[in-house]
């Protein structure tokens, strides 16, 4: 039977117990584990496609390679937001999925101006992403990615884009509160594959599922 | 009879702990730390195992991995090699290709029949009467050599698992001895990360099996890897090769939830430590169970407590010989005599089956015993410093192939036993600087490193065959006879030696018989061993499992926001790619007629999805499409095709422009990143300077097609801000807006089935929200989802061709039946020039529709066209029984000669034989004017 009330869903299966959040289907699991994967999904992610080096680039204020956390005024849910930049010219800015909309709208109209072409595309729904947290969670990627995660070459908010478990991925370091950590993001479609494949990659470090909280970034 | 010897200094066994475990079904006594061969020694155990070719009882030789003499089968995994792989509690252990038993085997008949089973023989024998074969190939099958694969109990508690990481580690040490660890200590003190692989269970190298000075040397060596931060010590690991820019495999065994897990790394700095192996000596005899090296005898006694025999002749030509056979009398091994080869003493032949009996020696005398040692030299493992670009010389001296270090590349160093010789201080200290400077050159520090000072080379007598002929590869049974009468048939260089008489190549791969082979071809042929040269070692350096190479299991797959939809609904799953699509529910015909007749409902997820922004997506559209996008305005569709710069179809779809400077293109599903590549392709490269961003967008949305003549009724009950009724939203045209209270939804009204249809495309999160919502407000108008093969059905009775089933990497627009689409007029576009020149061509394939005579029958996909004169002609691309019309219906690619309507073609059916088809006026042979798609 069809819900009534309109709810999103992730394409990574949530582990029981289930609850709404911010509209979004999420697992209501919390874990104390050293290690966990916490599917970000319901994060809003808007795209920005613009010149490397121009106008909008200095606005973002996160070259290519980089990750960082803004102060944007972007609206009532104004707050942190994450912009990474993992391809020359794309960045993708992380809110917590109530400030989509005024995300949106934000970068809308703050490179309206801009001397030069700017795409905003909201890819919310197009992206499954995904956190995972805690010190051994360098040797659960390098199972399964080929990037070098040293601290010399990838620290803290490096962002990059690499195969994943043999899907194309986004990678960038986001550690949190001096907690080595990682966000992980492919395409939809992909989603569930890529969760599958990092949770059987990190049996052995006794990863552990995490429910998504608010605020998420 | 127990030859468990009292606690040694060095013991790695357990004696806490027995246990026990199965040899050929027997129980057999062992400690933890034995490996299955000192375990069976223990017991007595001298024979192990039979021989390739001779089936001759073989026992210990080395002791070690490359052990020859003890490979076994452990549960279902066969060839394990006996003297490495520890014993564990319940193991059960079983001889190979031995029958009846190891003690009996039936098979040594073969050495009988040695004669006719010289080097090379299976070049020359079972060639004829080549009708034979199939017998020969039996025979032949009944002495293959090895374990069993399947069809024994295992053991393992489900199937052998594998995995990879990937590694990048500063400095790669290869070699856990004391220059190894030394090397690693030192790389790690100077700042760099290190990795230590280490074949051998424990670190240590010799050190383990020496005196009370090198125990002592050991334990501070391993305190100091322990203490030293940044050293990660991968033991039971071995490094298989080593690749273009330092690029190292490594396989490492012994892990507790994985049984081999191949480290990828790539090491700005690699150290070969991998110390010298010591090599057997070639006599008449030296095969019979009790002939062992040094090394073994040594390993034996001081790691496992084992006493190798009772009675002992040791042939010594170095310090490692002498120090056996002190090994020996410490621990009540009745030494009866040292043949010293310094001196020029020798061993002519030992004698004896089962077990050693009596050694004759080179005075003459015979001296029973039980267990003869030998230490006759060593060679240098360079097998990875050859990989990197080295080539070995041959030093007399010290009767070795060695490396030049200052040879090799920068990110390659050597230290240890591979280049030369020392006390364990001096092996230690060349260790540590070459680690020091291999962090140095790690860091790309450009300062000029102190050059490391060479060790110093050992004289050695060479000494490689004795009087008599015994055998070289005892994993191939090749002995040097053979490789003498190589030499008299032609194969006069180690390499063609090595191929003609398999020398070389069994599971040793090399390790205990290459200088032995090289010096018995110099001694067949009267040159030098220096002149011969070696052989080429190339990876893996040891046996992998293909297991390790493939690692997990790794299939990635795309769903679709219905995933669990479909399943739950007993869709039969399709494979497109990597997305899983249903293909049907259970009924693909009652699902194309329920579309035809009411409404049903299909998941097209998949399909391509690219966002195209910017003020030159109509040149870019322009450019490739065969078609014209100029003038497409805000809030149409157009269809269209790509064609690639030869003229060949590569892709089709609907685009459709949500704003002035902002469309939407759909793509094949299986072409959607290869449209997306083309596309940057030319903006990047041919086009830098157009302003247009290309953003995939195939899975932010689901993808739902709403077909049949009631599916305007169905989308009425959900869409909540769009007019769809006829005049508003008409064939061809596309909307933005709220769907089931979903925003963001875009909406375009085409058809692929042939049927009034609407594409809905919903923000990929709420997909099956609306995908339920329409099945339920629908239920009354009879909705039902339809699949993958429905949707064929519907296409194929419309003539809707599939690029890719319908064409092929030859087939042009022209051949395509999509003449009417290309515009030759337009100024250029991809395939033009191509186009062109096939409008003018004569011939050429062309898409057509087919009707079977046989209104039932319905020809296989892929069948062969005949004209009339019985050539063949076309083929069949698509094939269907159609229920709307209750006959088959196909398209078929044909020769232009045969493609008017109403001719006559043959076709060649799977089952050898024929049927008549005819070619019909339109592709489409349901509602071929489009009133029910234009409703």
């Amino acid at each position: 039977m069809a819900e009534t009330v309109v709810r999103a869903r992730s394409p990574i299966e949530p582990p029981p117990p289930v609850v709404v959040v911010a509209g979004w289907e999420v697992s209501a699991r919390r874990s104390s584990a050293e290690l966990t994967i916490t599917d970000h999904t319901p994060l809003a992610k808007v795209a920005v496609k613009a010149t490397w080096d121009g106008p909008v680039a200095e606005t973002l204020g996160v070259r290519f390679g980089h990750a960082r956390r803004q102060e944007w005024p972007t609206g009532e849910s104004s707050g942190s937001v994450l912009v990474t930049a993992s391809a020359p010219g794309e960045w993708l800015v992380l809110a917590p999925p109530a400030a989509r909309a005024s995300l949106v709208t934000w970068l809308e109209k703050t490179t309206e101006n801009a001397d030069e072409l700017v795409s905003v595309i909201d890819l919310t729904h197009g992206r499954a992403l995904m956190r995972i947290a805690g010190a051994s969670s360098a040797d659960l990627l390098a199972k399964e990615c080929g990037l070098d995660l040293s601290e010399a070459s990838c620290p803290d908010g490096s962002a990059l884009r690499s195969a994943v478990a043999g899907v194309a991925a986004d990678l960038i370091r986001d550690d949190l509160g001096g907690i080595r950590s990682y966000l992980v993001h492919c395409e939809r479609s992909a989603g569930q594959y890529l969760s599958s494949s990092l949770l059987d990659a990190g049996l052995e470090f006794g990863v552990e599922v995490a429910g998504f909280e608010l605020p998420g970034i | 009879m127990s030859m468990r010897l009292g606690p040694q200094p060095g013991e790695v066994i357990d004696r806490r702990a027995e246990f026990t475990f199965s040899w050929n079904g027997r129980p057999s006594p062992a400690y933890p730390g034995d490996t299955i061969a000192s375990a069976l020694a223990s017991c007595g155990v001298r024979v192990f195992s039979r021989s390739f070719k001779y089936h001759r009882p073989r026992g210990l030789l080395t002791a070690s991995f490359i052990d020859p003499g003890c490979m076994v089968q452990v549960g279902d995994e066969p060839n394990v090699r006996g003297a490495h792989r520890l014993v564990a509690p319940g193991m059960e252990v079983r001889s190979q290709d031995a029958w009846p038993a190891l003690s009996l085997d039936v098979k040594a008949v073969n050495e009988l029949a040695r004669r006719a089973l010289p080097a090379g023989f299976y070049y020359k024998t079972f060639m004829s009467p080549s009708w034979l074969w199939p017998a020969y190939e039996r025979v032949l099958e009944r002495f293959a050599h090895g374990g069993v694969v399947g069809g024994v109990e295992s053991e393992r508690d489900g199937p052998a698992r594998y995995d990879k990481r990937h590694a990048h580690p500063d400095v790669l040490v290869a070699g856990g001895g004391p220059a190894g660890m030394a090397a690693a200590v030192a790389a790690a003190g100077a700042g760099a990360s290190v990795m230590l692989v280490e074949e051998e269970h424990q670190l240590g190298g010799h050190l383990r099996w020496g005196g009370k000075p090198d125990l002592v040397a050991l334990h501070e060596l391993r305190e100091l890897v322990e203490s030293t931060p940044g050293i990660e010590v991968l033991t039971d690991s071995v490094v298989l090769g080593r690749y273009d820019g330092n690029w190292v495999s490594v396989l490492q065994r012994g892990l507790p939830h994985v049984d081999e897990r191949l480290v990828k790394a790539r090491a700005k700095s690699l150290v070969v430590a991998a110390g010298l192996i010591e090599r057997p000596y070639v006599f008449a005899g030296n095969d019979v169970p009790g002939v062992m090296l040094s090394t073994a005898v040594r390993r034996l006694v001081n790691l496992h407590a084992v006493k190798p025999g009772h009675r002992a002749v040791v042939l010594t030509s170095n310090a490692d010989g002498d120090a056996a056979a002190e090994d020996l009398d410490r621990v009540g091994v009745e030494v009866v005599h040292v043949e010293d080869a310094r001196r020029g003493g020798d061993v002519v032949r030992v004698r004896g089956r089962g077990q050693v009996r009596e050694v004759e020696l080179g005075d003459g005398r015979k001296v029973p015993c039980d267990l003869v040692v030998t230490a006759t030299g060593w060679t240098a493992a360079v097998s990875l410093l050859t990989m990197a670009g080295n080539r070995p010389r041959y030093d007399a001296t010290a009767a070795r192939f060695r490396t030049d270090p200052t040879m090799l590349p920068a990110d390659v160093l050597a230290t240890g036993g591979v280049v030369g010789d020392g006390t364990c201080e001096e092996l230690a200290a060349h260790g540590a600087a070459t680690g020091e400077e291999a962090a140095r050159r790690a860091a790309k520090d450009a300062a000029v490193g102190a050059a490391v000072s060479p060790l110093s080379v050992e004289p050695h007598p060479e000494i490689f065959r004795g009087c008599t002929h015994g055998i070289v590869d005892f994993s191939e049974d090749v002995s040097s006879k053979d490789l003498f009468t190589a030499v008299e048939e032609g194969y006069r260089s180690a390499e063609l030696a090595k191929r003609y008489t398999t020398a070389t190549m069994g599971p040793a791969q090399g390790k205990l018989e290459t200088v032995n082979v090289v010096a018995i071809v110099a001694e067949a042929t009267g040159q030098t061993i220096a002149e011969t040269g070696t052989t080429t070692w190339r990876p893996p350096y040891a046996p992998v499992t293909l297991g390790a190479l493939a690692g997990r299991p790794r299939e990635p797959r795309r769903l679709s926001p219905m995933a669990s939809w479909h399943e739950r609904h007993g869709a039969v799953p399709l494979l497109a790619s990597a997305w899983i699509r249903p293909d049907h529910y259970g009924d693909p015909a009652g699902e194309a007629a329920a579309v035809r007749d009411g409404v049903g409902v299909i998941d097209v997820t998949p399909i391509g999805k690219l966002d195209l922004r910017g003020p030159d997506v109509a040149r870019l559209l322009n450019l490739v499409y065969v078609n014209k996008w100029s003038k497409l305005e805000v809030g149409r569709v157009r269809y269209g095709v790509m064609c690639g710069d030869d003229g060949v179809v590569i892709d089709d779809g609907v685009t459709g422009r949500l704003g002035d400077e902002h469309y939407l293109m759909s793509t094949t599903s299986s072409g959607a990143a290869a449209v997306w590549e083309w596309l940057e392709s030319w903006l990047q490269t041919e086009r830098p300077h157009w302003q247009v961003h290309v953003t995939p967008v195939t899975t932010a949305y689901a993808s739902i097609n709403l077909a049949g003549p009631r599916s305007r009724e169905l989308l009425q009950r959900v869409v909540e801000d769009i007019d769809v009724d006829a005049d508003a939203f008409p064939y061809m045209h596309v909307r933005t807006g709220r769907l089931a209270g979903v925003d963001g939804c875009v909406l375009w009204r085409i058809g692929f089935t042939g049927e009034l249809s609407f594409e809905l495309h919903v923000p990929a999160g709420y997909g099956l929200h609306v995908w339920e919502t329409l099945l339920e407000r629908g239920g009354d108008l009879g909705v039902r989802a339809f699949g993958v093969e429905a949707q064929r059905i519907l296409r194929l009775e419309k003539g809707h061709l599939i690029v890719g089933q319908d064409t092929d990497g030859l087939t042009k627009a022209q051949g395509a039946a999509l003449d009417g689409l290309v515009k030759l007029d337009k100024e250029d576009f991809a395939g033009l020039p191509e186009l062109v020149w096939q409008e003018d061509l004569p011939d050429g394939a062309r898409l057509v529709g087919l009707r079977t005579t046989s209104p039932s029958l319905v020809p296989a996909e892929g069948s062969q066209l005949l004209d009339a004169a019985g050539l063949i002609c076309g083929r069949i691309t698509s094939s269907r029984l159609s229920p709307a019309l209750g006959r088959s219906v196909c398209l078929a690619q044909v020769d232009l000669s045969v493609a008017e309507p109403g001719r006559e073609l043959t076709v060649r059916l799977v089952d050898g034989g024929a049927a008549t088809a005819v070619v019909t006026d339109q592709l489409a042979q349901v509602d071929p004017e489009g009133v029910r798609l234009r409703g």
